[in-house]
C-alpha cells in the first residue's frame, strides 16, 4: 500500500433538487438506498477508493443542494473539479430542461482550463418509477442532447434499484482521471500519508 | 456637504466640483504622506459623496460618517469609503470602530451586487456584496444613490436583476441561473477581466495612495500581498480568490488588533487576571472603552497557549439550570394571564429552557406570536381570528383546480418541491414516520400556505426543517403556521434569493472569530476558509441538523430569548469551533477536510457546555462583538418594517 501513488479525483454532482443526487452518491459509495436522506443543505462529499491499472485513486464526490437559490455557494465547491455529473429525473421535464443551465453555470463558476473538453456525464435517474410509465423524457431525446454537447456519455440509472450506478461511476472515474492526469500529485511515501488517506476513506461510510 | 433633499439627483455640478476637489486632495495626500511611484494622473475620482454613513448599532451616537468615492484607474474601478476623523473628543465610535468599517480600494471586479434600499422614512442606503460578504449598509445622508449607480454603470458591466428592481448585479453573465444570485466570487469573470498580476498591482497602488487617514500600510498587509504574489500560478484562479479574501480580512484585521487593545488586557498574563478584567468590563459603563486605551498596555493578546484560552471561556458560562416547569411558570403570570416581567422570564429560559409539556404554551411568546402583555382572553380570541385567517390563505391554493394548475407552472414547481422535501424531513421521528402520516401532510399544507402568505419568499429548502419542531410542539395546524410565520419574520432573510441574510451572518461570524480567536482566524485565512461556508448549514436552519431533536428544541428556545444577545447563535458557532480548534489547526485541515469534519460533528455536539461557552464568548465580546454584526443581520428584525418582502406580499395577495 505505502508504495502506491495516490491521486485525488474530484467529481461534482449537479442537478435540480430531488433528482436523486444524494441517493446516487450513496448508492455508489455505500451500496445502499434509503428514502430518508434529507434534502441537502450546503454541501458534502463522500470519498471512495478506486483502482485503475494497478493504481489507487481517491474519488471525492461532491453533493450540493439542488435549489437554485443556493447556487451562489457553488463556486467554493466546484473549484478544481475533474469531472462533472449532471443528473435529471426522467419523470420531470423541467429537470431535463435545466441541464443546460447547470452545465453553463458549472463552466462559469469552476472555470476549468479547457472548458471545451471538460468531462461531463449525464445521468437520467429514477428509471424505476412506475415501471417507466411516468417518464416524460425519452432516452432518445436525452442522447440527442448529449451528442449535441460534445458526445457526453449518458446513462439511465436508478439509485433505488442500483441500476447502472456502478457502470456510470466507472466512466466518471475514468474520465475524471483523464482530466486529472496532468494535475496528479505524487505524495511522498510516509506513514503520515497512509493514515491520512485511511481517515478519508473511513470518514465516508456514513 | 450639500444638504439637498435626498431625492434630488441633479447634483451633477456639485459632483463635478467634488471630483476635482477629490483628485486634488488625493494628490496632496499622496505627496505629503507617502512617496509613491505611481503617477497621480493615473487614478481619477469619478464620484465623490460626503456624509455617507454607517450605522453600526441602532444608536444615533454611534453612526460613522465618511466619504464615498469611486476611483478609476486604468480599466479598473474601485470604491473607497473612509470615515471622517473624530471631531469631538467624546464622540462614541472609537478609532477601532471606525477602522473596522473603512473600505479601502475595493475593486469592482470583486463586487457581485449592490442592492438599493429606499425606506419610507430615513435615508436611502445601499448594501454592497463583495467576495461573498455583505458590507454594512451605506446610508446616503446627502442623497446621490442614483448618481452613484449611474457612475458605476459608465465604467463597469452592471445590470438590474430581472427579479428585483433594486438589485444591481455586477459581473453578471446573462445567465438565468446566475441572474438570481448576487453573491460570491466569480473566478471566471476575474480570470478573463484582469490578468492575474496587474489586478493586484493596481490594487496595491491604490492602497498606497488611499490610506491617508491612518497613514500607514501595516507590514502584515504588505507581506501578505507579497506572499500572494510570490505564489504566482498564472492560470490558478485561487490567487484571485485569495486576494479577495485578503480584502475582506484587511477590512477586519485592522480593527481587531485595535479592538483587542481597546478591550482586553495583557494577553499573556495569568488567567485570573484576564478573567477579572473581562468580568469587570461587563459591569462597567459605556465610556469604558476610551478609558481603556490609556490604562491598558497596548499589546495584542494572541494567547500563547490556545488551550489556556479555552479554559477561560469554560470557567465563564453559568451553570445550566433545570427547565422551567408548570408551577414556576404560573408565578410569571398575573391573574389575567399577562407575563409580568418578560425579561425575568427570558433570562430564566435562557439558563434552563422549558419543560417539554409547557413548550406549547411558552413558545408562541418567545417567537413573538403572542405579546407578553396579552391576556388569556385576548389570546383565546386571537386564536379563532387567526385560525380563520389561516383557512382563508390556505383556501387560495386549495381552490386551484388541476386544470388551472396545468397552466400555473410556478405553483406546480413550488408544490413539487415541498412534496419532495416533507417526505425527507425528520421521518425517523415517530411523529412523522410511516406511510401517509397525517403530520407530513400538515407540514406540506402549512408550507404551501406559507408560500402563498409570503409569495415572494416562497418555499426554500431548509424551511421544512424549521417547521418540523414547531409543528411537533404546537400540534395545531393554524397555531403552528402562525408561529412559523413569526419565526420567519426573523429568519426569512436566510432564504432571500440574493442570500443576503446568510452573507451578513457569515460576515459577522468572520469578524467575531477575528475578535475572539485571532489565531483561529489567521488559520482560516491562510487556508482559504474565510468564507465560513462550512457553517452554512448551522446558520441556515439554526443547528437543526446538528443536534438530536430534543436538544434542538432546547437550543431554539434558548436562542429565542435573545438573551444576552439576539445573535447568540453566532457565538454558538464560535463556541463549537473553539472546542475543536486544536484539532482543526493541529491536523492542518484544509477547506474540504474542514467542511467534512464540521458536517460529521452532527450528532456529536454536547449542547450544555456549548451554551455556556457561547454565553461566555458573548459577554467577552461585549459591545465590540455587537458592533461586528451588521445591522439587520438575522435573526434581528429587518431594519425597517416596509422592507423587501413585507410590502411585496400586498402585490400578490
Ligand atoms: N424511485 C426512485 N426514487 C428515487 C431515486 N433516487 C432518488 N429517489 C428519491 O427521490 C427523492 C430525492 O432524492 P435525493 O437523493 O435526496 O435528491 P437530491 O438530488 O439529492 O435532492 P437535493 O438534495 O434536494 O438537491 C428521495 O425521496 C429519494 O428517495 C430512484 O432512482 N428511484
Ligand atoms: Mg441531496
Amino acid at each position: 500500500m505505502p508504495s502506491r501513488r495516490r491521486t485525488l479525483l474530484k467529481v461534482i454532482i449537479l442537478g435540480d433538487s430531488g433528482v436523486g443526487k444524494t441517493s446516487l452518491m450513496n448508492q455508489y459509495v455505500n451500496k445502499k438506498f434509503s428514502n430518508q436522506y434529507k434534502a441537502t443543505i450546503g454541501a458534502d462529499f463522500l470519498t471512495k477508493e478506486v483502482e485503475f491499472e494497478d493504481r489507487l485513486f481517491t474519488l471525492q464526490i461532491w453533493d450540493t443542494a439542488g435549489q437554485e437559490r443556493f447556487q451562489s455557494l457553488g463556486v467554493a465547491f466546484y473549484r478544481g473539479a475533474d469531472c462533472c455529473v449532471l443528473v435529471y429525473d426522467v419523470n420531470v421535464q423541467k429537470s431535463f430542461d435545466n441541464l443546460n443551465n447547470w452545465r453553463e453555470e458549472f463552466l462559469i463558476q469552476a472555470s476549468p482550463s479547457d472548458p471545451e473538453n471538460f468531462p461531463f456525464i449525464v445521468l437520467g435517474n429514477k428509471v424505476d418509477v412506475d415501471g417507466g410509465n411516468s417518464r416524460v423524457v425519452s432516452e432518445k431525446k436525452a442522447r440527442a442532447w448529449c451528442a449535441a454537447k460534445g458526445d457526453i456519455p449518458y446513462f439511465e440509472t436508478s439509485a433505488k434499484e442500483g441500476i447502472n450506478v456502478e457502470e456510470a461511476f466507472q466512466v466518471i472515474a475514468k474520465n475524471a482521471l483523464k482530466n486529472g492526469e496532468e494535475e496528479e500529485i505524487y505524495l511522498p511515501d510516509t506513514i503520515d500519508v497512509g493514515s491520512t488517506s485511511q481517515q478519508r476513506a473511513s470518514g465516508c461510510d456514513c | 456637504m450639500n444638504g439637498t433633499d435626498i431625492h434630488d439627483l441633479s447634483d451633477d455640478a456639485d459632483y463635478a466640483a467634488a471630483s476635482k476637489q477629490g483628485s486634488s486632495s488625493m494628490t496632496r495626500n499622496d505627496s505629503s504622506k507617502r512617496s509613491s511611484s505611481t503617477d497621480p494622473e493615473d487614478a481619477e475620482v469619478v464620484y465623490l459623496k460626503d456624509n455617507v454613513t454607517i450605522h453600526p448599532t441602532q444608536y444615533a451616537a454611534e453612526r460613522i460618517s465618511g466619504r464615498l468615492k469611486l476611483i478609476k484607474q486604468g480599466s479598473s474601478l474601485f470604491m473607497t469609503w473612509i470615515p471622517y476623523k473624530v471631531q469631538s473628543s467624546n464622540a462614541r465610535p472609537s478609532a477601532g470602530d471606525k477602522n473596522l468599517y473603512t473600505i479601502k480600494a475595493l475593486p469592482f471586479s470583486d463586487i457581485q451586487s449592490i442592492r438599493r434600499h429606499t425606506p419610507t422614512i430615513g435615508w436611502q442606503y445601499v448594501i454592497v456584496v463583495s467576495s461573498g460578504l455583505a458590507f454594512p449598509p451605506l446610508y446616503f445622508y446627502s442623497g446621490g444613490v442614483r448618481e452613484f449607480l449611474a457612475t458605476i454603470k459608465q465604467h463597469v458591466l452592471i445590470v438590474r436583476s430581472s427579479e428585483d428592481a433594486n438589485l444591481f448585479l455586477v459581473n453578471n453573465f446573462q445567465d438565468p441561473l446566475q441572474r438570481t444570485l448576487s453573491s460570491l466570487e466569480l473566478p471566471g469573470s476575474l480570470a478573463s477581466r484582469i490578468p492575474s498580476s496587474s489586478g493586484s498591482t493596481s490594487d496595491n497602488n491604490l492602497n498606497n495612495k488611499h490610506t491617508p487617514e491612518d497613514g500607514h500600510l501595516s507590514s502584515t498587509q504588505r507581506n501578505n500581498k507579497q506572499r500572494q504574489k510570490s505564489h504566482d500560478p498564472a492560470r490558478d484562479i485561487s490567487i484571485n480568490v485569495l486576494e479577495k479574501f485578503s480584502l475582506v480580512t484587511k477590512f477586519a484585521r485592522e480593527t481587531t488588533s485595535q479592538l483587542f487593545r481597546d478591550n482586553l488586557v495583557d494577553g499573556h498574563g495569568p488567567n485570573e487576571k484576564r478573567r477579572t478584567n473581562w468580568a469587570s468590563k461587563d459591569h462597567q459603563s459605556q465610556d469604558m472603552a476610551s478609558n481603556d486605551v490609556e490604562v491598558v498596555p497596548k499589546r495584542v493578546p494572541v494567547p500563547s497557549d490556545p488551550i489556556e484560552f479555552d479554559k477561560i471561556t469554560l470557567v465563564w458560562g453559568q451553570p445550566r439550570q433545570h427547565p422551567l416547569g408548570l408551577q414556576e411558570w404560573s408565578t410569571f403570570l398575573d391573574y389575567e394571564g399577562r407575563i409580568v416581567d418578560p425579561n425575568a422570564l427570558k433570562k430564566r429560559i435562557f439558563y434552563g429552557g422549558v419543560e417539554h409539556n409547557l413548550r406549547k404554551e411558552v413558545w408562541p411568546f418567545l417567537l413573538g406570536y403572542y405579546s407578553y402583555d396579552s391576556t388569556d382572553a385576548e389570546r383565546e380570541y386571537a386564536w379563532s381570528v387567526k385560525k380563520s385567517e389561516y383557512e382563508t390563505i390556505k383556501n387560495q391554493w386549495q381552490s386551484i383546480s388541476p386544470e388551472q394548475a396545468k397552466r400555473f407552472t410556478k405553483f406546480r414547481e413550488r408544490k413539487g418541491l415541498i412534496e419532495k422535501d416533507v417526505v425527507r424531513t425528520d421521518r425517523s421521528l415517530s411523529f412523522y414516520d410511516g406511510d401517509d402520516n397525517p403530520n407530513v401532510r400538515l407540514m406540506h399544507d402549512i408550507l404551501l400556505t406559507y408560500s402563498f402568505y409570503n409569495f415572494d419568499l416562497g418555499y426554500c429548502q431548509g424551511m421544512s426543517d424549521l417547521l418540523s419542531p414547531i409543528l411537533f410542539i404546537m400540534k395545531d395546524e393554524s397555531e403552528a403556521f402562525w408561529c412559523f410565520v413569526s419565526l420567519l419574520e426573523r429568519l426569512g432573510p436566510n432564504f432571500n434569493r440574493d442570500q443576503s441574510g446568510m452573507h451578513s451572518q457569515l460576515f459577522a461570524l468572520s469578524k467575531l472569530v477575528e475578535l475572539l480567536d485571532s489565531p483561529l482566524h489567521n488559520y482560516f485565512k491562510q487556508n482559504d476558509c474565510l468564507n465560513y461556508f462550512f457553517c452554512f448549514r448551522w446558520l441556515l436552519i439554526q443547528f437543526k441538523r446538528e443536534f438530536e431533536y430534543e436538544k434542538t428544541l432546547r437550543l431554539w428556545e434558548v436562542l429565542w430569548t435573545h438573551y444576552p444577545s439576539e445573535h447568540l447563535h453566532l457565538y454558538v458557532c464560535i463556541a463549537i469551533l473553539k472546542r475543536h480548534r486544536a484539532k482543526i489547526m493541529g491536523e492542518q485541515m484544509d477547506f474540504d477536510t474542514l467542511l467534512k469534519f464540521i458536517n460529521e460533528l452532527s450528532g456529536q455536539i454536547d449542547l450544555d457546555p456549548i451554551l455556556r461557552d457561547a454565553e461566555a464568548l458573548c459577554v467577552c465580546a461585549g459591545e465590540n462583538g455587537a458592533a461586528s454584526i451588521p445591522p439587520g443581520t438575522p435573526p434581528s428584525l429587518p431594519i425597517e418594517d416596509s422592507s423587501i418582502y413585507h410590502n411585496q406580499d400586498d402585490e400578490v395577495l
